[in-house]
């Protein structure tokens, strides 16, 4: 492994980082954005660029890998999953957000999740993460989706209109909207989290033959991603996480504090980038309950090159 | 892999997600639209030395930090890429377009128009065979 020393006299290495739009002013940057930041990818060696791919939605981040447009992508599992059946090499090579918490927020007169029903309720995708980890919230209460009128509505920010225009009794909203709509007097019915333990949705993944032709680059970027989950843990830089989140989402510092605060203590964001293969194991359950994929279900591990985290010192979950 | 392969690979991973794109082009991942602090857009052409447009180019927008935004010319040589948010200048933002077998050789920005707030930004790119 380089000390830091070796790094700094090491030549710099660029590096090209494709992210979605959407995620790239979402709470799911924090820690790219706080990595830059805090120049963490310098200290490394490394020249990082993020590149946002036009158009460009989470769908097509693996896509970037292939026609040369990045190095490394930020991309949702099931994504990663399927591209890799239809063909690609690509792999992951660290976790960003593993147990995402989305609220079930419900209009003020809704008190309680057995009110919800015969109401209309604005639902993402149903073959995506959100749809299937409430779905699972709302059995933990009882209750299914046939006890609901479902809308389905892309986006928490579209979601959230729908919830404050009254076409909606409730909707599953992302930080920090769910915290703003409760903050505004909408109820808390519930979040995915409580239903879904473990998940792994959003990881780094590069080209396997890429990859392992540049292997000090990526090595030093897990580097640099470490350090950044670790500035998030830490109490002395928490000013410098407030910033970093008011910058991306726009929201007041007060607003970023309860985020970090309803993240603390949770399985959200990984310790140092470790791949949780329970939680990617999760995701491919879901995508098979979904009917997006056919028994047998793949291994995680087939999706997944763990030397580089092994490398940068990081042990497996 | 052959080239030939990956083309094929591309065409056949990308062809099905662009159809559920149309439904929700950030399945599995949230999407948040963009926002009041979007600053100008930009668009224009890129084209040969002759002045024919060139389809299927890379054209990136650099910001002064090094954010970059991607997209591809179409058929007739157009693209348009949206606003960085407005604490980028827009004149620090910096066009560039390439191609296998072309190298860029001018880049042109047209002028905005004056008076009123800059909404979009035209420039046009001229590559020629390498």
């Amino acid at each position: 492994m380089a000390t830091g020393c070796s790094v700094a006299a090491a030549q710099t290495i660029t590096l090209r980082y494709a992210q979605a739009a959407s995620a790239h002013k979402s709470i799911y940057s924090l820690p790219i954005a706080l990595a830059e930041r805090e120049g963490l990818f310098r200290r490394e060696g490394l020249d990082f660029r993020v590149v946002i791919p036009i158009p460009g939605g989470a769908d097509l981040m693996i896509a970037a890998l292939h026609d040369d447009t990045a190095d490394l992508a930020h991309v949702a599992t099931p994504f990663l999953v399927r591209a890799a059946l239809a063909g690609s090499d690509a792999v992951a090579i660290a976790a960003e957000f593993n147990d995402p918490i989305y609220s079930l927020v419900a209009r003020p007169e809704i008190a309680r999740m057995a009110d919800l029903k015969g109401k209309v309720v604005g639902m993402a995708d149903p073959d995506g993460s959100i749809a299937y980890s409430m779905r699972k919230l709302l059995a933990l209460h009882g209750m299914s989706e046939k006890d609901l009128r479902l809308r389905t509505i892309g986006g928490t920010p579209a979601r959230l209109g729908c919830l404050k225009r009254g076409e909606c009794a409730a909707v599953p909203l992302g930080q920090p909207q769910d915290l703003l709509a409760q903050s505004e007097g909408y109820r808390l019915l519930g979040a995915s989290n409580d239903a879904v333990p473990a998940y792994l949705y959003t990881v780094t993944a590069a080209r396997r033959s890429w990859a392992a032709a540049n292997q000090d680059a990526v090595v030093r970027y897990v580097r640099a991603l470490a350090a950044s989950f670790a500035t998030i843990r830490d109490p002395a830089k928490r000013g410098a996480v407030v910033n970093t989140i008011v910058e991306m989402t726009g929201v007041e510092p007060a607003v970023a504090e309860r985020v970090l605060e309803l993240y603390a203590g949770k399985n959200v964001l990984p310790r140092r980038g470790e791949i949780d293969l329970q939680g990617l194991a999760q995701v491919i359950a879901f995508m098979g309950e979904t009917g997006q994929l056919k028994d047998p279900l793949p291994a995680p591990q087939r999706f997944v090159d763990l030397r580089y985290l092994q490398d940068a010192g990081i042990r497996p979950k | 892999m052959p080239a030939a392969k990956v083309l094929a690979f591309l065409v056949a991973l990308l062809f099905p997600l662009h159809a559920l794109a149309g439904a929700n082009r950030d399945r599995g991942q949230d999407e948040v639209g963009p926002g009041p602090d979007e600053g100008p857009s930009y668009f224009g052409m890129v084209r040969d030395a002759a002045g024919k447009p060139i389809d299927d180019a890379r054209v990136t927008a650099t910001s002064r930090d090094g954010l970059a935004m991607v997209t591809r010319s179409d058929a007739t040589g157009a693209y348009k890429l949206p606003g960085f948010n407005k604490r980028h200048n827009p004149d620090e933002v910096k066009i560039s377009c390439a191609k296998p077998g072309y190298r860029q050789y001018r880049v042109f920005r047209h002028p905005s128009p004056r008076g009123g707030p800059v909404r979009a930004v035209e420039t046009e790119c001229r590559l020629q065979k390498s």
